[in-house]
């Protein structure tokens, strides 16, 4: 049993959770969100004056990406348990739930490279920008096919002690849905639909770091329980 | 006959479907109740644009929609109700009948829609209106997929011993979808009839 490492992978979940938001909030100043409603010259100055912390918070939130993928890893060592050979919804897992981290990366990395040369032309500072928050913000897509991929294993498990209780799978479905909004922040620069909107913005960024914490702590009972499990088969063995 | 005393404990206290499926539920309508405070929020900074604006709305529409949502809804209980009392074929005739109606709401949709573009009144009129396509069409998914979860339940009503399981997908999908009429009747009041 590799119960530790899988142990590691689920805990990867809250460092993740905790470092990205850290590099995000206190570090780059990007909470609330750059308003998309700023013109080109308060946007260059946003820049410009936040250079130097901007660039650190940044890297301190694209080093925490690869934080995500250990938890993918385990989710899908779980969910294989649940389908056993033909498992298809893990494997829509793990390439769905990959793919999101390949969001961020593109996101951060467009903010570093608006903050690399401040200097530039204030247009394209502007185009940087957006081109991040719209990646960050607006692809709800793969993140909704990891979670119903988990959502549809959760709940077609037979076993008498299901690995993931039953509200879970429902749970997933719920945060899918709370997601789909962020597909309008491109109707909008104010309001409740823009990316520093509700709708957009504090919803999603409530649900997707409360799903982390409320996943980790399911994985990590379901690998603690099939740890107990394989010692008691052990001991009768 | 068994059935009279198979129903006194549901009667009692019975939560319809799953426990997690109201998870999903309470929590969806959460996120509706925020959707119709954030447009009464907005609707109280400029009454009178968001009371001229409804003017163009089709109450026609609107009602005929809300009937055929009550309908569906009425022909989901008769399913529930019929699968109750052991008349299983009788469940799927009811579920088609309420998934008709719901392909019927998909088309007076359309038709409303189709109007308003004609009109030149589009997401980006105004605020007004800007509400009243993100609220109609983060509704109409919800009947789309609730089509799709009734499609569901006419097959697991089809076979031909039900099992306690199927009961419970039967009453989850039926409480899915009275969701989605108990949400269009307080769209209806909010984006056509407030005053």
């Amino acid at each position: 049993m590799n119960t530790r490492a899988q142990l590691v992978c689920a805990w990867c979940a809250i460092a993740f959770a905790v470092i990205f938001t850290i590099g995000l909030w206190p570090l780059a100043g990007m909470m609330p969100p750059i308003a998309p409603s700023l013109t080109e010259a308060e946007l260059a100055d946003f820049y410009a004056s936040n250079t130097l912390s901007i660039r650190f918070g940044v890297l301190v939130m694209m080093s925490s990406i690869g934080l995500m993928l250990p938890l993918v890893a385990v989710i899908a060592v779980q969910m294989k348990r649940i389908e056993g050979e033909h498992s298809v919804l893990t494997y829509g897992q793990i390439s769905s739930g990959s793919l999101n981290a390949l969001i961020f990366v593109v996101a951060t990395t467009c903010w570093t490279v608006a903050a690399f040369r401040p200097d530039r032309d204030p247009q394209l500072v502007m185009l940087l920008n957006d081109f991040g928050w719209i990646v960050f913000l607006m692809t709800f897509t793969t993140f909704i096919t990891q979670n119903f991929c988990i959502g549809f294993c959760v709940l077609s498990d037979k076993r008498e002690e299901p690995i993931f209780p039953r509200w879970f799978g429902f749970y997933n479905f719920w945060v899918a849905v709370s997601f789909i909004p962020g597909g309008l922040l491109t109707f909008f620069k104010t309001g409740p639909f823009a990316w520093n909107g509700l709708f957009v913005w504090w919803i999603p960024f409530l649900m997707f770091f409360g799903w982390y914490i409320v996943t980790f702590v399911m994985v990590r009972k379901a690998v603690i329980r099939q740890s107990e499990e394989s010692d008691g088969l052990a001991a009768t063995a | 006959m068994s059935s009279t005393t198979k129903l006194s404990p549901a009667a009692e206290s019975h939560l319809p479907g799953e426990a997690g499926v109201w998870m999903f539920i309470i929590g969806d309508m959460l996120m509706f109740s925020l959707l119709f405070s954030v447009f009464v929020y907005y609707r109280a900074d400029d009454v009178a644009l968001f009371a001229s604006s409804q003017q163009a709305l089709n109450q026609t529409y609107g009602l005929f929609n809300t009937i055929l949502m009550l309908t569906s809804s009425w022909f989901v209980a008769l399913a529930i109700h019929a699968q109750r009392h052991q008349l299983a074929h009788l469940t799927t005739r009811f579920l088609i009948g309420a998934v008709l109606c719901g392909l019927g709401f998909i088309v007076v949709k359309v038709f409303e829609y189709g109007e308003k573009f004609a009109a030149d009144l589009t997401i980006v009129t105004n605020d007004f209106f800007m509400y009243y396509y993100l609220l109609t069409g983060i509704h109409l998914l919800h009947v789309v997929i609730g089509i799709i979860v009734l499609l569901y339940l006419c097959t697991v009503s089809r076979g031909p011993e039900l099992s306690q399981g199927d009961v419970n997908m039967l009453e989850s999908g039926a409480s899915f979808w009275h969701m989605v009429d108990m949400l269009w009747i307080v769209l209806f009041a909010l984006l056509y009839l407030m005053r």
